[in-house]
């Protein structure tokens, strides 16, 4: 199977998903109260972006996902490479964050609520908390990927630490390191839509849960392939910049 | 002066929390409505034990269900698709770039089509749960040993034979693993969507007694949730160890493409 | 009475396996590449036969077809007079370079693998393992797991495995590579022991020249590829082989035609 013929499959695939969800609500064969038409909510979704809530929505979402994303990753990544650096305290709080990924995070958003109410700070410090943790054990997992013989063999041609760290961790973690970019901007995204869902109002979230409170489905659907378009094309594109790094990687 | 063993410090941090737990709220360091004193939180559990076992009964309901749904599909497709070069050079890419949308906007869609009782939640936390199985398995059934049903070829054994002395033996561990990502999240999915909509179940209470800033029963809720996981997590990861050394990490052992999302399976 | 020290005036049974121009080719990214040209050799019963040749020219492949694991292109292969359409356990054992034991299995049970696939019943599965087990000096070490065995230990679960149906032919690809260099020689000894002791015929293909001289009746050197039998040379060191042969200079002269032939043929 060649790279073309690959993709050349896939569209067609899409396209029939595409051309069943046009046809099947058209032809009433699903209802199309649930499911409206695709070219329906196309349009509809044009409608909305053009609508100045909308656009502020979008703003605020946008705008908590970067602090938020700003907040967890150096903060997780700093405690990510201390635990790895240090055995001792890996070794006592390894098996812990293992249990606390068990756990699912939104049961902590009602404290959120409670201490900050349901504005953007308390938005950002739930999803900056739900992030956190993927970002440690991603940045402890990038540490100890770097393999001890390249380090050995930098520290007997006399390397400084600062030589160390720039020319044998950094270029070895870096494969590593966008993927824990890219896996914590999902975690992040996510627990910025839940935080936007359960109480707020602002942001594409709460406005998605009021579509769909109030049985609007068109624009519903809208703000979903809205939402699912850019998480998927951030994405790919940090996955796109993985691939150029990591050719080396055995 | 000799360091404690690791595993002695992490029971006397969580011992320390419990303490911290007590006594931050009893002297108003943190406002109880923050963090109401955990003695209150057990009393109210121990009081109010029905309603809270009830609720507990619905989430437990929804969750085996949902798992039905994320374990079963989720490693029957993570095995075609890992397993057939074919579906997974096809297909493989395309699921793990759909594991970037949060599911749960997908949510609202489901109460609009199931309303908002335990079947909404069922589907919701199946779909939530389905795609990191089937990546995790995808990625375990890579890791079965080529050279092990060489070796059976070789004594003769028929291709029905491969397949039940060879492969379903090499996946468990991969199944295993599996059921237990599956558990998780499935847990985790019911729960967020038990806050976010719903009449019942312990999500519920969390919110409900919220909304009445009513927070010795929102943390006894809390507490129920967190034994609930950990407890599957503890269980499941016992069983899980009792086969790992079946794991056949030969020389050969592939570099499989595994998301960290393997061993961190929920944004949640 | 091993078969090696009778009388040449014998007339020769049966050989154990008949290869006659035999020829290989498969499909590569660009094109049909041959991997082995006009292939003709007899291994007679009872005889340990050595392939060597430098990486990538076919004895690996060779070996497979033997066991019946692969077909050839052209030509003809017969093990036992018949030839291999399918994996015959009863006429060839086979034991690769990566133990591949099963983890899920004890020793024991790996080793009475393919009498449980015949569907032998467990009385005798368990005698037949245990007399393969006690051969290749693992009494007691029934009970482990894999996990548990050494490489070396390993490794002889697998020789077992591969005798445990009592088949005249042993097929061993490079067994003990995978193996550190004193446990190399410490099996290669054990291994004349135990055939010593079953007067099997064995073709095995390693890529140590020490090895081949040390263990064999007869080396086949190859080619590159396309590989072709390029010489047959008789190793006429006695029998039982011991370490002390190592020093001698007639193992040193045969060493030395193996490598020149198999450097004329790269």
């Amino acid at each position: 199977m060649t790279r073309f013929q690959i993709i050349a499959i896939r569209l067609l695939l899409l396209a029939l998903v595409l051309a069943a969800w046009e046809t099947l609500p058209r032809n009433n064969i699903v209802n199309p109260m649930l499911l409206p038409p695709l070219t329906d909510v196309l349009k509809t979704l044009i409608q909305i972006v053009q609508r100045a809530q909308v656009q502020e929505a979008i703003l605020v979402t946008a705008a908590e996902v970067i602090v938020a994303f700003i907040i967890a990753v150096p903060l997780g990544a700093l405690i990510g490479v201390l635990i790895a650096e240090y055995e001792y305290a890996g070794q006592i709080f390894k098996p812990l964050l293992f249990y606390v990924f068990s756990v699912p995070k939104s049961i902590f958003l009602p404290m959120f609520i409670l201490i900050m109410g349901i504005g953007f700070q308390q938005k950002v410090a739930y999803a900056a908390f739900s992030t956190l943790f993927v970002v440690i054990m991603s940045a402890t997992a990038a540490v100890e990927s770097v393999k001890a013989d390249h380090v050995l063999v930098a520290r007997s041609y006399g390397a400084t630490r600062m030589q160390i760290l720039t020319r044998v961790y950094v270029p070895s973690m870096m494969p590593i390191l966008l993927e824990t970019l890219r896996i914590s901007m999902i975690f992040n995204f996510t627990g910025v839509m839940i935080a936007e869902m359960y109480a707020s109002r602002t942001g594409i979230g709460h406005l998605i849960a009021n579509w769909g409170e109030n049985f609007q489905l068109p624009q519903l659907f809208a703000g979903v392939i809205l939402l699912a378009a850019v998480a998927i094309t951030f994405n790919e594109a940090v996955r796109f910049l993985e691939n150029r790094v990591s050719a080396w990687r055995t | 002066m000799k360091r404690p063993a690791p595993s002695t410090v992490r029971w006397l941090i969580l011992a320390a929390l419990l303490v911290f737990w007590e006594l931050f709220p009893r002297t108003g360091i943190i406002p109880e409505l923050f963090l109401p004193a955990l003695s209150k939180v057990v009393v109210v559990l121990a009081r109010d034990w029905h309603e809270y076992a009830s609720e507990l009964a619905v989430t437990l309901y929804e969750v085996f269900f949902a798992m039905l749904i994320a374990c079963g599909c989720g490693i029957l497709a993570g095995a075609l698709v890992g397993g057939i070069a074919l579906l997974r050079n096809l297909l493989l890419p395309v699921f793990s770039s759909l594991y970037a949308v949060p599911i749960v906007i997908l949510y609202p869609i489901f109460t609009a089509w199931f309303g908002i009782g335990s079947q909404s939640k069922i589907i919701f936390a199946g779909v939530y749960g389905f795609f990191p199985v089937m990546l995790s398995t995808a990625a375990g059934i890579r890791t079965i040993d080529e050279q092990l049903l060489l070796a059976a070829r070789s004594m003769g054994a028929t291709v029905p034979q491969q397949i039940m002395r060879v492969i379903i033996p090499a996946s468990i561990p991969t199944v295993l693993t599996g059921l237990r990502l599956g558990g998780a999240l499935t847990i985790i999915g019911v729960v967020v969507s038990e806050m976010l909509t719903s009449s019942a179940g312990i999500g519920y209470l969390v919110t409900r007694y919220r909304t009445i800033l009513d927070s010795p029963h929102v943390f006894g809720a809390i507490v129920m949730i967190l034994l609930l996981s950990i407890m599957f997590d503890v269980l499941a990861r016992a069983v899980e160890r009792r086969t790992a050394v079946w794991q056949t990490a030969g020389r050969k052992q592939r570099e499989v493409e595994e998301p960290i999302g393997r061993a961190a399976p929920a944004p949640v | 009475m091993k078969p090696n020290l009778t009388v040449v005036h014998e007339a020769p049974a049966r050989p154990a396996i008949e290869v006659a121009g035999l020829n290989h080719t498969y499909a590569g990214r660009e094109g049909d590449v041959p991997a082995l040209s006009d292939i003709s050799l007899t291994v007679s019963a009872g005889r340990f036969v050595v392939l060597v040749g430098p990486s990538g020219c076919g004895k690996t492949s060779l070996l497979m077809m033997m066991a019946g694991l692969r077909h050839q292109t052209s030509g003809k292969l017969d093990v036992q007079g018949q030839p291999m359409a399918a994996p015959d356990p009863d006429r060839v054992g086979v034991v690769f370079q990566e133990a591949s034991l099963f983890p899920w299995l004890s020793a024991l049970d790996n080793i009475a693998f393919p009498l449980a696939l015949r569907g032998t019943p467990k009385a005798e599965q368990h005698a037949r393992s245990t007399e393969m087990l006690n051969l290749v000096g693992l009494t007691g070490f029934g009970a482990r797991y894999p996990h548990e065995l050494s490489g070396g230990m390993k490794q002889r679960v697998s020789i077992a495995r591969g005798l445990v149906q009592d088949p005249p032919v042993l097929l061993m690809d490079e067994p003990f590579a995978a193996l550190d260099e004193q446990t190399r020689m410490t099996m290669g000894h054990e291994l004349l022991r135990i055939w010593s002791q079953t007067s099997k015929t064995v073709v095995f293909v390693t890529h140590s020249l020490t090895e081949a001289v040390y263990l064999a009746d007869e080396v086949l050197v190859m080619s590159a590829r396309p590989g072709r039998i390029i010489d047959r040379i008789t190793v006429n060191l006695p029998r039982p082989r011991t370490y002390e042969m190592m020093g001698t200079e007639t193992f040193a002269k045969l060493r030395d035609r193996i490598w020149q032939q198999i450097r004329k043929g790269e």
